[in-house]
């Protein structure tokens, strides 16, 4: 049987996410911030035809955002995040395998769901999304998932097609793959791009119709995988459970310079802390910590600085104390005075399930500075954080957390928070 | 909010895990209620049929009294069931959130205001109105 894989993409979601509960803003240039205020990080259709571009600093754009009055949030990841689930909750309905492939896209292995009318069934996809939570989105439709990619970004791109589009007949397909732009295929990145060019590759039809063979051996697997499945070979599986995390990442730029190793040390611990209980809810434990800090890129002015540094523990862990005690080392052999830190995080690898990792043999080597693994105790925090958030805290973190990220336009949490629920006259 | 923290000793004592060999024994006589025991009962259960699709809104003013919304109360809304008339909604009133019955008189549509102080809102062309859930539930507390 032909396989059939949808791609549903939520259109602006953060935008979306924020429109549902501002119906006011319907219509009207509505940007969100990154943490800290700093680049715009999702943009209304409004906003993108003003020309912003993704990833601008706001101080760029400001007198466009006087202007044009675009209304501007800051991250409300709690609000999105409840929303994600939602539309993926109302997608599960549509197909027996699903891949959340990210906060907003989701694959559906629709082979053999709906024989006669895809186009129909995608329709049926978009309005009951929106019905349901009020977010927007697009479905592509193709018989591989770089197709159905390939579907929904043409779905996104014109308003003809409704929001819904099928890849799977070949001639629709070759016309599509004629005016579209190589750099758009999936997986396909601006250095492979450039490349690609150079090699007189530029709309996808001209990369469908190499032969995968040469592409191989002058590019990788992935790349020539990619040929096959543009032609209509699926390649790529949908994975449908969600791997573990391999990598725990948690960094924040500041609302001020930090220059004191104190400071820098509570940011860090608390980053800790956040990625440990992660760490904690998918049954990981770590044997690999790594911390950054560094100044402002941005700012040539100041003197800059910037340096990471790894540790490997002997014993994986996910104690959020000894994880804070092995960032507190990393700290000391990096930092230095006479800087403006703006930034900072960890980053956890060597990521294994608890299970597997034993107890310690019995005359393992112990680090003798870091604090013991006790899960009992661990878990027990995460319960009462789950119930009263952020009740507990390694008192490392400090109290004041001064250096804590602006967010001054944070919508409220509307679905999460029974005290910032939407109001209706 | 009240916040606690979890004092840490400095140096933990000298510590060496070492195996132990245990198993489980088995002591008391069980709990005759035991094999009685079925669940809890759950107020999601009641009041929320599709999770993806029920917000939980606050509501304002006094134009839904005498279908029992009072300032405050929460009302459970399910986006996913259909508006037809008679049903309580909210929807988007020219950007703004409000809370009505929906009604059809005459091929009219209509928002119905349930508190003679408030008039009813004849639904015309130039009225920008989107249903955006329908009210099966409130929430008011005593």
């Amino acid at each position: 049987m032909q396989t059939l894989i949808a791609l549903v993409d939520c259109n602006n979601f953060y935008v979306s996410c924020e429109r549902v509960f501002r119906p006011d803003l319907i219509g009207k240039p509505v940007a969100v911030l990154s943490n800290n205020d700093g680049c715009v990080v999702a943009r209304s259709k409004e906003v993108k035809e003003l020309g912003i571009k993704m990833g601008v600093p706001l101080f760029q754009i400001q007198q466009l955002v006087n202007q044009h009055q675009i209304k501007l949030f800051s991250s409300n990841y709690t609000l999105y995040a409840d929303m994600s689930s939602r539309v993926m909750l109302t997608l599960e309905a549509f197909a027996p395998k699903m891949e959340v492939y990210s906060i907003d896209e989701a694959f559906l292995d629709l082979t053999g769901v709906c024989h006669q009318d895809t186009l129909a069934y995608g329709h049926l996809i978009r309005k009951t999304v929106i019905r349901a939570t009020g977010i927007p989105v697009c479905v592509g439709i193709g018989p591989t998932k770089t197709l159905a990619k390939l579907a929904n970004f043409a779905a996104k791109k014109w308003c003809k097609t409704g929001g819904v589009l099928d890849l799977s007949d070949p001639v629709r397909r070759e016309k599509l793959m004629r005016i579209v732009s190589v750099g758009e295929v999936w997986g396909i990145g601006s250095r492979t791009t450039l490349k690609f060019k150079q090699l007189g590759i530029h709309s996808v039809w001209d990369l469908a119709t190499q032969s995968s063979q040469r592409i191989k051996s002058q590019f990788n697997i992935v790349v020539a995988k990619t040929v096959m499945e543009l032609n209509g070979t699926a390649c790529f599986q949908l994975e449908e459970i969600s791997a573990n995390k391999q990598q725990i990442v948690c960094s924040r730029s500041f609302s001020r310079r930090l220059t004191e190793y104190t400071e820098l040390f509570e940011a860090l611990a608390e980053f800790c802390s956040r990625a440990a209980e992660k760490l904690r809810t998918q049954h990981s434990v770590t044997s690999c910590i790594s911390i950054f800090i560094r100044t402002s890129p941005f700012n040539i002015q100041e003197p800059q600085y910037q340096r990471s540094a790894t540790i490997k523990l002997d014993v994986a862990t996910q104690d959020t104390r000894t994880l804070i005690a092995a960032a507190n080392r990393l700290l000391k052999e990096i930092f230095k005075v006479g800087y403006g830190y703006q930034k900072c995080g960890v980053q956890f690898s060597q990521i294994s399930s608890e299970s597997e990792s034993t107890q310690c043999e019995l005359f393992d080597f112990f680090d003798n500075d870091l604090p013991t693994e006790n899960r009992p105790l661990m878990a027990v925090v995460d319960q009462i954080n789950r119930r009263f958030p952020k009740a507990i805290s390694i008192a490392a973190t400090g109290f004041e957390q001064s250096w804590k990220s602006k967010s001054e336009r944070m919508s409220p949490r509307y679905t999460t928070d029974w005290r910032e629920l939407v109001r209706v006259k | 909010m009240t916040s606690f923290i979890l004092l840490l000793p400095t140096h933990r004592p000298c510590a060496m895990a070492i195996p132990l060999f245990s198993g489980k024994v088995a002591a008391g006589f069980p709990s005759p209620a035991d094999d009685y025991v079925e669940k809890n009962l759950d107020l999601n259960e009641l009041l929320v049929q599709k999770p993806a699709a029920t917000f939980f809104v606050r509501a304002q003013g006094e134009s839904m009294l005498g279908a029992g919304i009072h300032p405050n109360d929460i009302l459970v809304v399910d986006r996913s069931i259909e508006a037809v008339p008679g049903k309580i909604v909210i929807c988007a009133l020219n950007g703004e959130l409000t809370v009505k019955r929906l009604g059809r008189d005459n091929e009219q549509w209509q928002l119905k205001a349930e508190n003679p102080d408030y008039p009813d809102i004849v639904i015309h062309e130039e009225l920008d109105m989107v249903i955006w859930g329908v009210v099966t539930n409130v929430i008011h507390a005593l």
